[in-house]
């Protein structure tokens, strides 16, 4: 039986687990709605595995790395489509958003209109934030601005890094898109507008929490904070910490929360006292 | 050493250690949130750096190919 939907083509764009997500669970439903599937990878990461997801479930893939390639192959689309931005930072341009075939929705990892713009992860736990969460909703020609789909809240622990968080809300995301896709296949979704300051502040990726230093004189609970909010592992979405120390300059390798009695003093390692008895592990080399 | 790195493994997936294929990341062993923990792990116990050239699936298929790169980056 056919489901409720005019959607004749569903086009992915996307990175990472989200995307692989979204993508199974769209194929899933391919037969009962009858559309056909097409995903198309941007920006290439070492660990994607969309591309074998496409492979398995023989989905066209296609790999359009440059902007203009990649916005004039949407231009050209004329069934009506809706288009998936599960993890992506392309930005759509408006001649595409305006055409009424096509609807764009977009997963944010925040909760709009808080942290609109890039690495929102980074920055809601650089500002201390206790929840955070993450919104779906429709493309409009501003950036973040579209009217809200669905939202899911989440905690943020007090450990917790750039890259757990994000695994968090990716989570979150899948388990919000597979809530509300009838919903945005029928069209039907009772959409509600984001209701924000004009002045709001956009975030950009270009920008880094505390310009990405700290000095040693910083409260170790507030530099831990700062270590946290730009770890995404080797991405290398923002550059090394860096401080000084003894009068050099000197960049983060790694750092580590750990138990008081876990010290051990080695070179070009700092300890720094944190709340609750423990020890802020650091490890840097000079530069 | 090789325990230890069998040890922190087991930690995030545990699966890992009776996999016996040659692509943990295609099979859904791991994905790469578990390599990002696993990666901080190794280097915090055995002191190395293991830079984001080496951070990619080729050297994360099994557990074997981890142990290699770590004995590797010991021997650098």
């Amino acid at each position: 039986m056919d489901m409720n939907t005019a959607f004749q083509r569903i086009l992915i764009l996307g990175y990472g687990k989200v995307t692989g997500e979204v993508l199974q669970y769209v194929c899933g439903r391919r037969e009962e709605y009858g559309y056909r599937i097409e995903f198309i990878e941007h920006e290439i990461h070492p660990f994607s595995v969309t591309e074998q997801i496409c492979a398995t479930h023989k989905i066209p893939y296609r790999r359009i790395t440059d902007k203009r390639e990649l916005a004039a192959y949407l231009g050209q689309i004329e069934e009506k489509t809706l288009l998936i931005s599960a993890s992506n930072n392309f930005l759509f341009p408006a001649s595409l958003v305006e055409k009424p075939h096509i609807t764009i929705i977009n997963f944010h990892n925040a909760l709009l209109p808080a942290y609109p713009g890039r690495n929102a992860p980074t920055w809601v736990i650089y500002m201390g934030e206790k929840r955070t969460g993450i919104t779906w909703h429709y493309v409009t020609a501003g950036v973040d601005e579209g009217s809200i789909i669905i939202q899911k809240e989440c905690g943020i622990t007090p450990d917790m890094k750039a890259y757990e968080l994000t695994e968090r809300l990716m989570d979150l995301a899948a388990e919000a898109f597979r809530e509300s896709f009838a919903q945005i296949m029928a069209e039907s979704v009772k959409a509600r507008e984001q209701g924000f300051d004009p002045g709001r502040r956009m975030y950009r990726s270009f920008e880094v929490p505390s310009d990405g230093t700290f000095a040693m004189t910083d409260r170790p609970e507030e530099i831990y904070r700062l270590l946290r909010s730009v770890d995404y592992g080797k991405n290398n979405i923002f550059p090394p910490v860096k401080t000084t120390v003894d009068g050099q300059a000197a960049e983060i390798l790694r750092y580590r929360k750990i138990p008081i009695d876990k010290r051990k003093d080695g070179e070009e390692l700092l300890y720094l006292p944190l709340d609750g008895g423990n020890l802020l592990k650091i490890k840097y080399h000079f530069i | 050493m090789q325990e230890r790195i069998l040890e922190i493994l087991s930690e995030y997936c545990e699966e890992a250690l009776t996999y016996n294929g040659d692509s943990m990341m295609e099979d859904g062993i791991i994905d790469s949130f578990t390599v990002i923990n696993v990666v901080s792990d190794l280097e915090d116990e055995f002191d190395i750096e293991i830079d984001a050239k080496y951070v990619i699936a080729e050297n994360f298929r099994n557990k074997e190919a981890i142990i290699a790169l770590v004995q590797k980056l010991l021997e650098e």
